[in-house]
């Protein structure tokens, strides 16, 4: 799925904006508010404008998201130490130390 | 559908994905460490799990929304890495490929929860009242080119299970949406046209006032 080649865009009506909306995100190499065929349309139809804007700043505030977080609490290294030695035998604390955090 | 079988190998060649690539550059250490790990070393083991705890904790957060569960699946990301991991063999970027054995546990454990009762691309699709509203909202773009990095956490943690999946899997990690679609066995339209919806919903999310987003599930701490 990507925007049908017969669309008008000098014609284009709000409706089929929305419509072709995600494809017109998903195929873009560049930003939609900056497309040249749409720019025509975006002057005559502000709302249409602001959603655009609205939704670019969402997708490029969302690579933020990207960056972690933080840590696990210890417990989860602690588990996991345990399953592991459940299944194969001493592993992660050769010298029998069952509480031993993961070396940084 | 063996979903495990299928993705915990190292199928798959390294995608064209600049993105992630670029997120995934070479750990020092790291190739050391899983050649000894897959002689089962037990330091070895401790060295890839602090090297990567950070990453696998973060995306299933994100994926999940909920710290409890985020770090039952990071514990069962390490416990799935250090099984197979004599199945890797460097054909791509070992955290590629840690980050794809991760998604794809959350993916499961999503089915097992209660995906498993209807397809996924139905499961996906939010009931029509979970669905954004379709105006176009205000004259002035409402996000006035910044969001609060806490406040689009909490939107996101609140967004229907299948909205989050495909933003965070897109707008988040870098996938494409044929990726995408591979993943959660839905088509490559489905998955632009649940972004489309996902976004939709926190431009709604980011016009509310905050007392209605602290109601959102529990996030990073």
């Amino acid at each position: 799925m990507s925007v049908p080649a017969n669309i008008d865009f000098d014609n284009l009506k709000p409706e089929e904006f929305e419509r072709v909306l995600p494809d017109l995100f998903a195929d873009g190499a560049g930003k939609v508010s900056q497309d040249p065929r749409l720019q025509k349309f975006l002057h005559a139809n502000p709302d249409c404008a602001a959603l655009v804007s609205d939704l670019e700043t969402i997708a490029e505030h969302a690579r933020s998201l990207f960056e972690p977080v933080g840590d696990p609490s210890d417990k989860v290294w602690k588990n996991i130490q345990s399953k592991l030695k459940e299944e194969a035998g001493d592993v992660g604390s050769e010298d029998g130390e069952e509480e031993e955090k993961p070396k940084n | 559908m063996n979903y495990e079988g299928q993705r915990m190998t190292e199928a798959t060649p390294p995608k064209t994905n600049p993105g992630l690539f670029k997120r995934n550059p070479p750990i020092a250490g790291e190739a050391e460490a899983i050649e000894a790990a897959k002689n089962g070393d037990a330091e070895a083991f401790s060295r890839l799990y602090n090297l990567h705890k950070r990453r696998v904790y973060t995306l299933t957060l994100r994926m999940l929304g909920n710290v409890s569960e985020a770090e039952d699946m990071t514990q069962e990301a390490f416990l799935h890495l250090f099984r197979k991991i004599g199945s890797f063999r460097g054909e791509s970027a070992f955290s590629t490929w840690l980050h794809r054995l991760t998604v794809n546990l959350v993916l499961m454990h999503l089915r097992k929860k209660g995906l498993n009762l209807v397809s996924l691309e139905e499961t996906i699709n939010p009931s029509d009242e979970d669905a954004p509203k379709r105006d176009f909202g205000t004259h002035d773009p409402v996000l006035t080119g910044s969001v609060d990095r806490v406040a689009l956490e909490r939107a996101v943690a609140s967004l229907p299970p299948g909205y989050r999946m495909v933003f965070v899997l897109h707008d988040v990690e870098g996938f494409e949406h044929n990726e995408i679609a591979a993943m959660l066995e839905c088509s490559t339209g489905n998955s632009k046209s649940q972004l489309h919806k996902a976004r939709l919903r926190l431009r709604e999310l980011l016009r509310q006032p905050s007392t209605q987003q602290d109601e959102s599930p529990e996030i990073a701490k």
